[in-house]
C-alpha cells in the first residue's frame, strides 16, 4: 500500500521528499564524523531581505544562520526542526494533508514520562521551523502536504485536472455559475492547469466586485480569467495567478483606492518582506495596476462626492509605502501616494457603480484598452 | 603604642600596695574580659584553654584538651579544663593559679597566646566574688598528683592553697575545676562553643572536646600531628616598647645604669642609639632604671619612635601554616573548598615583624547564611571589640562581588591570623587589631590574594555545574533527535545515532568546553505582518 502511494506522488513533493532525506543524511554523515549535526537555513529576517530590481520582487539575501545541536541555546529548536523535518516526510509517504495547526498537533507531546517538556508548547514555535524548513530545502510548505487557508474564486475560459482523493476531475472554469471555483490551497501538486483561453487575468480585490463582474459575464466578454483574492491574497491564489503569468498571460490588478488596496496589488507583483523567501515563486512582476487610482476621482467626476476620508491607519500606510524603495522609484506610485497625503482621502472599487451598476465593466475595459495602466 | 591611661596593669602596678587586689578586680573586671555573662563564661574558658595549649607546646606535648561546662545553678556553672600537658610543680601553683600579675608569661618576650599574665588568677577570683568557692586543681606533675584549693587572699593578693594532698602518678597533666556565678553558656557568636570551635582551627595540633551543659559533646579532632614550631626567645626590640612595659622591665632590671638596662634588655639597642636619644630627652641615661618615672618612660618611648632601628630578627614570628590552617578549617568548617594564603613577614612601625594568613572556606557544610570573619592573633580567636579592629575594616573594604562571593548571602568563612611578638592591639582588652595603615593594608592584600583563589574555584564549580547542566539538557533531546534522524535520512539506527551523540556530548561538555558563545536560534521572520495577509 505504501509503495503504491509512493509511486503515485507528483513530481514536486517527490523532489521535497527527497530533499528532506538528503537533510538527515548531511547530518547522520556529520555525526560518523564525531562532529555536532548542523542545519543551516537563510536569514529571514529584514537585514536579509533584499529588493532584486532585474528580477522585480523581494527575495533573501547570503545570509545564513548554522544551527548546531550541540550549542545548548539551538538544541531545543534544532530536535524541533527534525521532527518537523520528518513528521513531513512522512505526510508526503502517506499521501495525506494537513493544515500547520494540524502538524503543531501531530508534534504536541511529550518527550518522555520522566521529563516535564513537550516537543512542542505553542504553534507559534512550529509555524516558524516550517518556514526555515522551506527556506532549507527550497520547497513550499505546499510541497510538504502542509495545506493553507483558500480564499480567492476564479471564473474564466480555463480548464484544470484535480487529482483528488484517489480521483481525477478535471474543472471547467466557465461552467462555475455564480459562485466561482474556489482556488485550492495548492496548485502545484495533484493540479495541473490542461488549458487556458484567455488573454488576460484580471484580480479584483472584493468579492462584491467580482460577483458583480461575474453576473456581467466579463470574463467571456473580455476574455479574462476573473480571480478575486477576498483581500490579500491567499498563497495558492497568488501561486495560480503566478502560473497563469507564466503561460504569458498579462495580469492586472483591481483594487480599493487607498494605501491597504494598493498593497495588496504590491504584495501580489514583488511579494512582501514576511514572505521574501517565497517571491521566486509567488511574485508576479509583470503585474498591471489598474486602479482604483486617485487619478480617477479627478477624472471621473461622479466619484469626487464618492470618496470618504482616510484614516490614520491609511495615511500611516501611505507613508510606509513611500519609503519602498521599488514603490519610490516609480513617480507614478509617489504621485498617487502623495494625493492621499495631501488629499487625505480614499475611494472604494464599489464607488464605481455609483453612477450605474455596469460602468465596472466598461471603466476595466477601457483602461485595460488605453492601457491606461500604473506599473 | 601610646600609653593607655586606662591599662588596669599600670593601674595594678602604680597601686597595688596602697589598695586591696579585690578591690582592684572589682574595678576593672570589665577590662580583663570579665563584662557580660556570655563573655566572662568564654574569658574563663579562653584563659584555661591558652594556658593548657601553651604548656603543651612549650613541652612539645601535643594538646588533648577537654572541656567540660555543667549548668548547676541560675548563671551558676561548673567548668572542669584538663590537658595533659606537664602538670605543675608544686611550688608554682599557688603563684600560677592565686597570685596576680605571678603568670610566667610576663616579661617575657617571644610570640605567644595570651599575655595578659592575668589569666587563671583572675578566673580564681571571678570564682571567689560570685561564688566565694576556692578553685580546685589537680596537677599531675613528674610522677606526683598534687590536688589542692586553691584561692587569693584578696587583701595581700597571696595564694590560699587548702586541702593539699599527694600521690604518686604515671602520667602528667592539669585539670583546674571551678564554679562560676554570673555567667552564661552560649551557643551565639560570643559564646564558648563558638570560641572553642574557632580555637580548634588555630590550632589544628590539638585534640579539644566540649561538654556543653546537656550533655553535648563536641568533639573537634587533631588535624595535623606535628607541633608548631617553637617562637625563639627574643629580647624586645626597642619599637615594640610600651610605655608601661618599659618601666616595668626597668623596675625589675638588674643593671645599674638605664644605658646598660636599655643595651641589655633590647635588640638592635646599641651605645650609639643611647647616644642619638641623649640628643632626643633631657633623661639621665645613668640614673638606675628602678627609678625611671612613667613620665620618663613615655619620653623615652617616643624618642624610640623617632629613630631609625634595624628589624629585629624574623624568625621571631611563627605563622600556624598554609598547610595547618588548610586542614583544621577542612575537618572543623567541613567547606565546600578553602583557600589559604600565607604572606611574607612583613614589618610595621618601621621595624616590628609580623605575618598575616588568611584562610576562606565556602559552602559545604558551613552553616552562616553571610560571610563570617574569624579574627585571631598569634592563634588566639578574637571574639569582641569586632568594631575597632583593622581585619573587620579590611574586609568591610573589599569589593566582594569582584570575587563571586556575596558576603551577605553566601556561607564563607574569612580566617584571619596576625602572629607577631608585639600584636598591635587596640587597647587593654586585646580583642582588637589597631587600624595601623600598612597592617591594614597587609591584611586587606591577604584577603584579597586569598579571595582570588576562592574566585577561581567558584568559577570552576559554576562552569562545572554549567557543564552538567548543559549535558543533561542536550541529553534530553538525544532520544527524540535520534529516532527522527534516523526515520529522516533513513540511514543508521535510532540506536546508533543515540550512541555516537552522546559520545560527542560527553566530548564537548568533559573535556575543554570551547568558549564559544551559545545563542538561541534566531527566530527568523520578516516584518510585523501589518496587513493581514496571508501565509
Amino acid at each position: 500500500m505504501a509503495t503504491e502511494k509512493k509511486s503515485e506522488k507528483r513530481n514536486e513533493d517527490q523532489k521535497a521528499y527527497d530533499n528532506l532525506v538528503n537533510l538527515g543524511k548531511d547530518m547522520v554523515s556529520e555525526v560518523d564524523r564525531d562532529t555536532t549535526p548542523t542545519f543551516e537555513t537563510s536569514l529571514r529576517g529584514k537585514s536579509n531581505i533584499l529588493f532584486d530590481s532585474k528580477d522585480g520582487y523581494l527575495k533573501l539575501g547570503d545570509k545564513t544562520e548554522t544551527r548546531k545541536f550541540m550549542n545548548l541555546g539551538q538544541a531545543r529548536t534544532f530536535m524541533q526542526t527534525i521532527s518537523i523535518a520528518n513528521k513531513l516526510k512522512q505526510f508526503i509517504r502517506e499521501g495525506l494533508h494537513t493544515s500547520i495547526r494540524g502538524l503543531y498537533y501531530q508534534m504536541k507531546f511529550s518527550l518522555g514520562d520522566d521529563l516535564d517538556e513537550s516537543l512542542f508548547e505553542e504553534q507559534s514555535e512550529s509555524n516558524v521551523l516550517v518556514e526555515d524548513l522551506e527556506v532549507a530545502i527550497g520547497a513550499k510548505r505546499e510541497d510538504f502536504h502542509l495545506t493553507t487557508d483558500r480564499k480567492g474564486v476564479l471564473a474564466g475560459n480555463i480548464k484544470l485536472i484535480d487529482r483528488f482523493g484517489g480521483e481525477e476531475i478535471t474543472i471547467d472554469g466557465t461552467k462555475q455559475g455564480r459562485s466561482g471555483w474556489m482556488i485550492p490551497s495548492d496548485v502545484d501538486n495533484g493540479m495541473e492547469i490542461e488549458s487556458v483561453k484567455a488573454d488576460y487575468v484580471l484580480v479584483v480585490e472584493k468579492d462584491a466586485l467580482w460577483q458583480r463582474l461575474n453576473e456581467d459575464r466579463f470574463w467571456q466578454k473580455e476574455k479574462a480569467i476573473l480571480i478575486t483574492p477576498k483581500g490579500q491574497s491567499s498563497r495558492g491564489t497568488r501561486r495560480l495567478i503566478r502560473k497563469l503569468a507564466d503561460k504569458g498571460l498579462p495580469v492586472y490588478v483591481f483594487t480599493d483606492c487607498d494605501a491597504w488596496g494598493w498593497y495588496i496589488y504590491w504584495t501580489l507583483k514583488t511579494g512582501s518582506m514576511n514572505l521574501a523567501y517565497l517571491g521566486k515563486e509567488f511574485s508576479i512582476p509583470n503585474s498591471r495596476f489598474i486602479g482604483v487610482t486617485m487619478s480617477d476621482i479627478d477624472r471621473y467626476e461622479f466619484l469626487q462626492k464618492l470618496t470618504i476620508n482616510a484614516k490614520e491607519l491609511d495615511i500611516k500606510r501611505a507613508k510606509e509605502m513611500m519609503e519602498y524603495p521599488w514603490i519610490a522609484k516609480h513617480p507614478e506610485w509617489v504621485k498617487e501616494l502623495k494625493k492621499v497625503l495631501d488629499t487625505k482621502k480614499k475611494i472604494e472599487q464599489d464607488a464605481l457603480q455609483g453612477q450605474r451598476l455596469t460602468f465596472v465593466s466598461e471603466y476595466v475595459r477601457d483602461k485595460i484598452e488605453n492601457n491606461e495602466v500604473l506599473p | 603604642m601610646e600609653p593607655n591611661p586606662q591599662d588596669p596593669l599600670r593601674d595594678t602596678n602604680k597601686d597595688f600596695r596602697e589598695h586591696s587586689v579585690a578591690e582592684f578586680f572589682k574595678k576593672n573586671k570589665h577590662m580583663l574580659g570579665f563584662s557580660g555573662k556570655t563573655r566572662s563564661l568564654t574569658t574563663i574558658i579562653h584563659e584555661y584553654m591558652t594556658n593548657s595549649l601553651d604548656a603543651c607546646d612549650e613541652h612539645g606535648i601535643l594538646p588533648n584538651i577537654r572541656i567540660e561546662v555543667t549548668e548547676i545553678g541560675e548563671e551558676r556553672y561548673r567548668v572542669v579544663v584538663s590537658d595533659n600537658g606537664p602538670g605543675m610543680p608544686k611550688s608554682i601553683i599557688g603563684k600560677a593559679i592565686g597570685k596576680m600579675l605571678a603568670g610566667t608569661k610576663f616579661h617575657r618576650y617571644m610570640q605567644q597566646r595570651g599575655q595578659q599574665g592575668i589569666g587563671a588568677t583572675g578566673c580564681t577570683m571571678y570564682a571567689q566574688i560570685t561564688t566565694g568557692k576556692a578553685v580546685h586543681v589537680l596537677s599531675a606533675h613528674k610522677g606526683k598528683a598534687i590536688s589542692c584549693d586553691v584561692k587569693v587572699d584578696l587583701k595581700t593578693n597571696e595564694p590560699i592553697i587548702e586541702n593539699m594532698a599527694e600521690q604518686d602518678a604515671s602520667y602528667s597533666g592539669l585539670t583546674v575545676e571551678a564554679e562560676f556565678g554570673e555567667v552564661k553558656f552560649d551557643k551565639g557568636a560570643y559564646g564558648v562553643l563558638e570560641y572553642v570551635k574557632r580555637t580548634a582551627i588555630a590550632n589544628p595540633h590539638a585534640q579539644i572536646e566540649l561538654i556543653a551543659p546537656g550533655n553535648e559533646v563536641y568533639k573537634f579532632a587533631r588535624s595535623v600531628d606535628a607541633l608548631p614550631k617553637r617562637p625563639k626567645e627574643v629580647q624586645p626590640h626597642p619599637l615594640g616598647i610600651s610605655t608601661y612595659d618599659l618601666q616595668a622591665m626597668a623596675h625589675g632590671a638588674k643593671e645599674a645604669k638605664l644605658s646598660a638596662f636599655l643595651t641589655e634588655s633590647f635588640t638592635r639597642f646599641s651605645a650609639q642609639k643611647v647616644q642619638e636619644l641623649k640628643g632626643l630627652t633631657d633623661i639621665d641615661f645613668s640614673k638606675n632604671p628602678k627609678e625611671l618615672t612613667w613620665e620618663e618612660a613615655e619620653k623615652l618611648v617616643n624618642a624610640i619612635q623617632k629613630l631609625k632601628w634595624i628589624a629585629p630578627p624574623l624568625d621571631s614570628v611563627i605563622p600556624i601554616g598554609k598547610e595547618q590552617i588548610e586542614k583544621s578549617m577542612k575537618n572543623v568548617l567541613e567547606p565546600e573548598f578553602v583557600n589559604v594564603v600565607e604572606r611574607d613577614i612583613k614589618i610595621y612601625s618601621g621595624g616590628i615583624p609580623y605575618a598575616v594568613e588568611v584562610g576562606i572556606a565556602f559552602g559545604g557544610k558551613i552553616n552562616e547564611k553571610k560571610g563570617e570573619i574569624y579574627r585571631y592573633a598569634n592563634r588566639t580567636p578574637l571574639m569582641f571589640d569586632a568594631s575597632g579592629c583593622a581585619i573587620i575594616e579590611s574586609v568591610r573594604e573589599i569589593e566582594w562581588k569582584r570575587y563571586g562571593i556575596d558576603m551577605e548571602t553566601d556561607p564563607a568563612v574569612i580566617f584571619v591570623n596576625v602572629s607577631s611578638v608585639h600584636i598591635p592591639y587596640v587597647g587593654a582588652g586585646k580583642q582588637a587589631i589597631s587600624d595601623i595603615d600598612e597592617v591594614k593594608q597587609e591584611i586587606k592584600n591577604a584577603i584579597m590574594e586569598c579571595a582570588r583563589g576562592i574566585k577561581m574555584s567558584l568559577g570552576r564549580k559554576r562552569k562545572a555545574g554549567d557543564m552538567e547542566k548543559r549535558k543533561t539538557a542536550l541529553m534530553r533531546y538525544i532520544k527524540r533527535l535520534s529516532e527522527d534522524l534516523a526515520n529522516l535520512s533513513e540511514e543508521s539506527s535510532k540506536a546508533e545515532l543515540e550512541k555516537k551523540l552522546t559520545h560527542i556530548i560527553e566530548t564537548k561538555y568533559t573535556a575543554n568546553m570551547d568558549e564559544e558563545e551559545e545563542k538561541p536560534a534566531e527566530k527568523s521572520g520578516g516584518e510585523e505582518n501589518g496587513n493581514g495577509e496571508e501565509e
